[in-house]
């Protein structure tokens, strides 16, 4: 918890005979990040080479790449597939060996030919585009053809055009341009050319054709319609095969992933003609069962040991270790940056501050239980993994917005009935009796909770520097942390000694250490303590860097910017009330007193504007509830203590689901 | 008496006066949001076509791309915040 895996250096050496077994053993146990062996004449590796595949690895690679071609024919993907294969492995293993040779002709053939229509129908579709200004000349084709003394042209003219050279002229009427066929003696081009080029002429290439415009058209249009028929009829044909074959296509890429995986292993490990040499991450807690089960594998005929590392200068997979309800959290953390191994590791802390500010924002049983319905509802259509992390933060969010709506008592913008809002009030209007908004108290609170977000961000990030820096730096990192933190709470203190505000301390009662004459104004302990603190800060932050005291402000605006948390929340339900009143108080309140026709059908356009618009203000609301609570996150509390940057752990091996072992 | 009094001099009375305040305060509070929300877009604008060009370039760039594009968020929220605090406080 708040602090990556510990991982261990495992380094493992064995006779070369013993590569397939040992692989073998370590893909079974899908733990041991290999460190790819760079042939770089390293300390320790002088006469090791890059290993070479192991037998078999190209044609599974070629069968591999088969099975790969097939599934992005007819687009399938292993999370469109729930079963396993009624077939057991070795029946999959014959299989793939009689039947894919077959099924990979059969899928080929029909994506051949179905591009071969397809470019054909494009084909016939450019022609259909460059005989349709023609259709309305009522001249056959072939006439613009063949003749010795006489040239033919066609094209756009944006205005009327008197030629002073014999000539035929047909002219279709188009808006703001006509389209026109001039015939005229050769020997006068370039007076023609001269005359059409000043009136604007763009010229059009003559289709090759014969017969009337008209026909030709009807023609293609005919032959199209004929081609997408045999398109859809192969396309149903590959959706054919895709569902007959599907389980087996996808144990298929998953078994022969495995093998591909597996035979070139070796091209990650350092050997030389007799034995190899592989180095990797294993969870510490995992060093004892795999080398047991290496030892195991290669029959005792194998050196396994744990090398000192230096987790400052070697560069440490981080592997996330959380308890299971802040799992889901890592995709927001990965969306930003992993954290590195020596950092603290704040998923935790998001996935718990994360739905607390989505849940204060947002703040309503009703979207609530929408939210909470869709976080079911889309696992359907979302199945990879990132899709179901990102669902289940949704799902703790639309919790906490449930619990934060009984808190506001609000239900799709209403009051929920008999119910007061507990503590603060966010209804806008006080109409029947009820409170009007808490809008001061409101704000305070969520200042407040900046101020505490922020300051254990600074904490954090002294800690951070603490644990990852040196010597004289490291003493002036920290104190610049603290010096933050001095500045924040010295302004604070100087305010809370300055005016009273609610729900924060009041110290303008402490006791007057000078009056400045001209206006009046008593200098207490409070703004001495707070100028102090804010003056001792200001020197920490300086002596880390002095460029950084023009930062200054930004204390000031990180602290503000925690008011959204109060704006955003405020703005979804002043949009749920303006839908409200507008589909109830307008719309379906007056008819329902007489009802009639044209009133049924008022009542209609009520219940629809409310529909549309709770909809509307559902999807403000992840937008503005999400996006709002994460980048608190991101920009003020990250940027206080988190690096990132951390190396992904990507353990050798996989998760089965189609196959097994 | 004499609120009523000076009132009358400039042509109101205080009904008049309490309603025009309340108007001049929503005024506030539209020019707050909206000017806000001007600004808010104008910076957004470069961030985010530079942003949407980064993470084309790069996928893994996409949490930084919405940090930096959201930075200039904070301005209407400002602009929000003051528009709450005129209408209600």
């Amino acid at each position: 918890m708040l602090k990556p895996k510990p991982m261990s250096r495992l380094l493992i050496a064995a006779s070369r005979d013993q590569l397939a077994p040992v692989i073998a053993e370590l893909y079974r146990h899908n733990l041991f990040h290999i460190e790819e062996y760079v042939d770089a004449g390293a300390e320790g590796y002088e006469g090791f080479k890059i290993g070479t595949p192991l037998s078999g690895a190209s044609e599974k690679s070629a069968d591999l790449i088969k099975i790969r071609a097939i599934t992005s024919a007819v687009s399938l993907s292993a999370d469109d597939v729930d079963k396993k294969p009624s077939c057991s492995m070795d029946e999959l293993q014959t299989k793939i060996e009689r039947e894919l040779p077959l099924l990979e002709r059969e899928v080929e053939e029909l994506t051949v030919r179905r591009s071969k229509l397809d470019a054909r129908e494009k084909e016939l579709e450019q022609k259909i585009i460059e005989l349709t200004p023609f259709a309305d000349i009522p001249v056959d084709l072939n006439l613009y053809h063949g003749y010795k003394r006489f040239t033919t042209i066609a094209g756009y003219l944006s205005r009327e055009v008197i030629l002073n050279v014999p000539h035929e002229m047909h002219i279709a009427k188009g808006e703001g341009k006509n389209f026109i066929v001039v015939v005229y003696p050769t020997e006068r081009r370039s007076e023609v050319e001269k005359t059409l080029q000043e009136a604007g002429f763009q010229s059009v290439p003559i289709p090759n054709e014969s017969g009337s415009p008209k026909g030709r058209i009807e023609f293609y249009t005919g032959e199209i319609a004929a081609l997408k028929k045999e398109i859809l009829a192969i396309s149903t044909q590959l959706e054919d095969v895709k569902k007959k074959h599907a389980s087996f296509l996808v144990a298929c890429e998953e078994l022969l992933k495995a093998e591909v995986d597996q035979t070139e292993a070796p091209l990650r490990f350092a050997t030389t003609k007799q034995t190899f040499v592989a180095e990797g991450w294993v969870p510490t807690d995992q060093v004892t069962t795999v080398t047991n089960s290496l030892i195991r594998a290669a029959e005792g005929k194998i050196f396994v040991t744990v090398v000192p590392t230096d987790p400052e200068h070697d560069s440490v997979p981080v592997k996330y270790n959380n308890p299971d309800f802040a799992k889901p959290t890592e995709v927001l953390m990965d969306v930003y940056s992993r954290p590195g191994y020596s950092e603290v590791d704040p998923t935790l802390m998001i996935a718990i501050v994360f739905p607390l500010f989505f849940g204060l924002i947002l703040g309503d049983v009703g979207y609530g239980l929408i939210l909470l319905i869709m976080a079911y509802g889309l696992r359907k259509f979302l199945k990879g993994e990132g899709g179901r992390q990102l669902l289940d933060v949704l799902r703790n969010a639309s919790i906490s917005t449930i619990f934060f709506g009984i808190i506001f008592s609000e239900f799709l913008g209403f009051p929920i009935p008999g119910w007061n809002p507990v503590l603060y009030s966010r209804h806008l209007m006080s109409e029947g009796g009820g409170h009007g908004p808490n809008i001061p108290e409101l704000m305070v609170l969520s200042i407040w909770i900046g101020i505490l977000h922020l300051t254990l961000g600074r904490i954090l990030g002294m800690y951070n520097h603490a644990k990852q820096d040196h010597g004289h730096h490291r003493t002036l990192a920290i104190m610049a942390n603290f010096g933050w933190l001095a500045v924040m709470w010295g302004i604070l203190i100087a305010i809370w000694s300055t005016a009273a505000v609610p729900l924060m301390p009041n110290l303008t009662g402490l006791p007057v250490l000078a009056t400045i004459p001209p206006v009046g104004f008593g200098l207490n302990v409070g703004h001495a303590t707070g100028l102090v603190l804010l003056l001792a800060g200001i020197i920490f932050i300086a002596r880390e860097s002095v460029l950084e005291v023009i930062e200054l402000p930004t204390i000031v605006s990180h602290v503000l910017s925690y008011a959204r948390i109060v704006a955003v929340g405020l703005s979804s339900v002043a949009i749920a009330m303006v839908v409200n009143f507008m589909s109830i108080t307008m719309f379906i309140e007056p008819q329902l007193k007489n009802l009639s026709v044209v009133g049924v059908i008022i009542i209609l356009v009520g219940v629809v504007v409310f529909v549309i618009g709770h909809a509307l203000n559902t999807a403000l609301g992840i937008l503005g509830g999400g996006l709002h609570s994460i980048r608190l996150h991101y920009v003020e509390f990250f940027t206080k203590f988190y690096k990132g940057g951390g190396r992904k752990y990507i353990p050798f091996g996989m998760k089965r689901r189609f196959t097994e072992e | 008496m004499a609120a009523e009094v000076v009132a009358a001099v400039g042509g109101m009375t205080v009904e008049q006066i309490a309603a025009s305040q309340l108007g001049m305060k929503a005024l506030g509070a539209g020019i707050a949001v909206g000017l806000t929300g001007i600004g808010t877009g104008v910076a957004e604008m470069g961030i985010g076509s530079a942003a949407v060009g980064a993470v084309a370039e790069n996928k893994d760039m996409f949490g930084l791309a919405l940090l930096f594009t959201v930075i200039p968020e904070t301005i209407v929220i400002f602009g929000l915040v003051v528009a709450l605090l005129l209408l209600f406080v």
